[in-house]
């Protein structure tokens, strides 16, 4: 009762709301029913599936903690990290070098066309909702194909255009990363929504926890040491069967 | 004086090999040649039957090893038309690093337009306590070809000496033109570990990359190669095609002899591929 008097009268909930216009839509670009296409990559993952690396709530965790701290710490999220930079200082030929590195970076075929794909899908959905001129210049490289269009370099952009402050952005990039790939587990094992709901709360502080590790990290620091994961992707493409694009 | 500052004190050896080769008359020759100790190069030998034009050359370190703080640089400029074989004389040996310096390496390579190189498979062999850090840049164009086989060891294992080095950063880049075609970084720490987790190193112990480039790689049967992959029963491996421009293909291995004995034969399929 008494927390609810001070929140009452407590006008920073207001002035919160007021300095994050953007709040809203972050929210409304990490819903599931937002078009970026994730739900068709697994990146790897459906052929640890397959082969009964993946069977249970525990084997999900312990993928999806491996994808976070040695895949997206030491790839994406950094380069997502690096395109909000290069963004914030308007730098154009740093950011169209950056899209050059992470297309290279990605030596399994199948996760270099799925980082494609979602960028130029998210792109293509953001893109009537933003007219700053550095996005409108990067769309129309993708239109004149000029650029691959990667969902990090994308995402960091976007981010940074919207005036999310780093941290949210890399937190929020690694939570979309991470919510996809649980719920495309949660439908390949298959597991209950309650197994994917409580992987996902499970994995909160290691988002945060990655977060903070990569905010001291730049492109010296990118690595592909997660070989066993790039193996499963190259495989992937030779499966009988598959459920996921990539 | 201490052992410590003795050891600060031992003179650094900066290699350079820089070499230059040309198509001339109905051969490849090797039309520069720097060398400063510990590298060194052999005279071109024309020993491949299939291409008697290709000059093949062994790369020497007369040192034995980089040790801490050495800097080694190959300089290698292939020149419209020619084609060259390079193979590593043995392992490259990092030594370890009691002083905590790094030892480095630089390779650049440019194949110029119709040229071709292939570069024979060896392995890095950090032992304890080393640190190390290599850096790759080759040079391309869309109509020269490109063969590379390399292997990370964990370290000297018959001792039981497996990851016991401090650092090694890798990154090997190929470039086509003005297209990043292959970035691969690899950062491998003591204290960053977790190299046994699904999805990194997992039970295995060499990191075994080849790349093969060349114009004509699109009619190359990838899903067929990494069919016969599959049937190792020493690694776990696969091949694929990026961009119908390069074939990468990756293994995960322990035993280092298997591993070897696997690459090459993969990468005499590619070389007879080229002729």
């Amino acid at each position: 009762m008494n927390n609810q008097r001070e929140g009452s009268k407590n006008h920073s909930n207001i002035e919160a709301t007021n300095t994050n216009p953007w709040l809203l839509h972050l929210i409304q670009i990490h819903d599931t029913a937002f078009p970026t296409g994730s739900f068709a990559h697994s990146f790897g993952m459906e052929t640890y599936i397959q082969e009964s690396d993946i069977s249970n709530e525990d084997d999900l965790k312990a993928f999806c903690d491996m994808y976070l701290r040695q895949n997206l710490a030491s790839t994406d999220a950094i380069i997502a990290q690096e395109a909000y930079r290069l963004a914030k200082e308007n730098d154009l030929q740093g950011l169209i070098r950056l899209e050059n590195i992470c297309h290279a970076i990605k030596l399994s075929p199948e996760t270099r066309k799925g980082s494609m794909m979602m960028g130029r899908q998210f792109l293509q959905t953001v893109q009537p909702l933003n007219n700053s001129e550095l996005f409108t210049i990067w769309c129309e490289k993708l239109k004149n194909k000029e650029i691959k269009s990667h969902y990090p370099v994308v995402y960091g952009i976007y981010t940074a255009m919207l005036g999310v402050d780093l941290r949210t952005s890399l937190e929020t990039f690694l939570y979309s990363s991470i919510t996809s790939l649980v719920q495309n587990g949660v439908r390949a094992i298959p597991l209950g929504q309650n197994s994917g709901v409580q992987t996902i709360f499970s994995l909160l502080p290691v988002i945060q926890e990655t977060t903070s590790r990569v905010m001291t990290l730049d492109l010296e620091h990118l690595d592909n040491n997660s070989i066993g994961l790039e193996i499963a992707s190259m495989k992937h493409e030779f499966l009988h069967s598959r459920l996921f694009i990539s | 004086m201490s052992l410590q500052a003795s050891l600060n004190k031992r003179p650094k050896h900066d290699g350079r090999l820089s070499m230059e080769f040309q198509y001339r008359g109905n051969k490849t020759v090797l039309s520069n040649c720097y060398q400063n100790p510990p590298l060194r190069a052999s005279r071109p030998l024309y020993i491949n039957p299939a291409n008697r034009s290709e000059a093949t050359v062994y790369l020497v370190e007369t040192s034995g090893g980089i040790v801490e703080g050495d800097h080694n640089v190959f300089d290698i400029d292939i020149k419209e038309g020619a084609d060259v074989c390079l193979i590593p004389q043995s392992a490259t040996k990092i030594y370890p690093s009691y002083n905590g310096i790094w030892s480095s390496q630089d390779m650049d390579i440019t194949i110029g337009p119709k040229a071709s190189l292939s570069f024979k498979t060896e392995a890095v062999i950090p032992f304890e306590q080393a640190r190390f850090n290599s850096k790759t840049v080759i040079q391309m164009t869309s109509d020269s070809t490109f063969l590379w086989g390399d292997i990370l060891s964990p370290g000297r294992v018959a001792r039981g000496e497996v990851f016991e080095y401090t650092d090694v950063r890798t990154n090997f880049q190929v470039w086509m033109d003005d297209e990043c075609l292959i970035y691969d970084p690899l950062l491998i720490s003591k204290d960053n570990m977790g190299l046994k987790k699904m999805g990194m190193l997992e039970d295995h112990l060499f990191i075994g990359s080849m790349w093969f480039v060349t114009p004509t790689i699109e009619e190359f049967d990838i899903r067929e190669l990494n069919e016969r992959l599959q049937e190792s029963p020493h690694s776990k491996a696969s091949a694929s095609m990026l961009e119908g421009k390069a074939v990468n293909v990756r293994w995960l291995a322990s035993d280092l002899v298997d591993l070897k004995k696997e690459m090459n034969r993969i990468w005499d399929e590619f070389a007879n591929y080229i002729v």
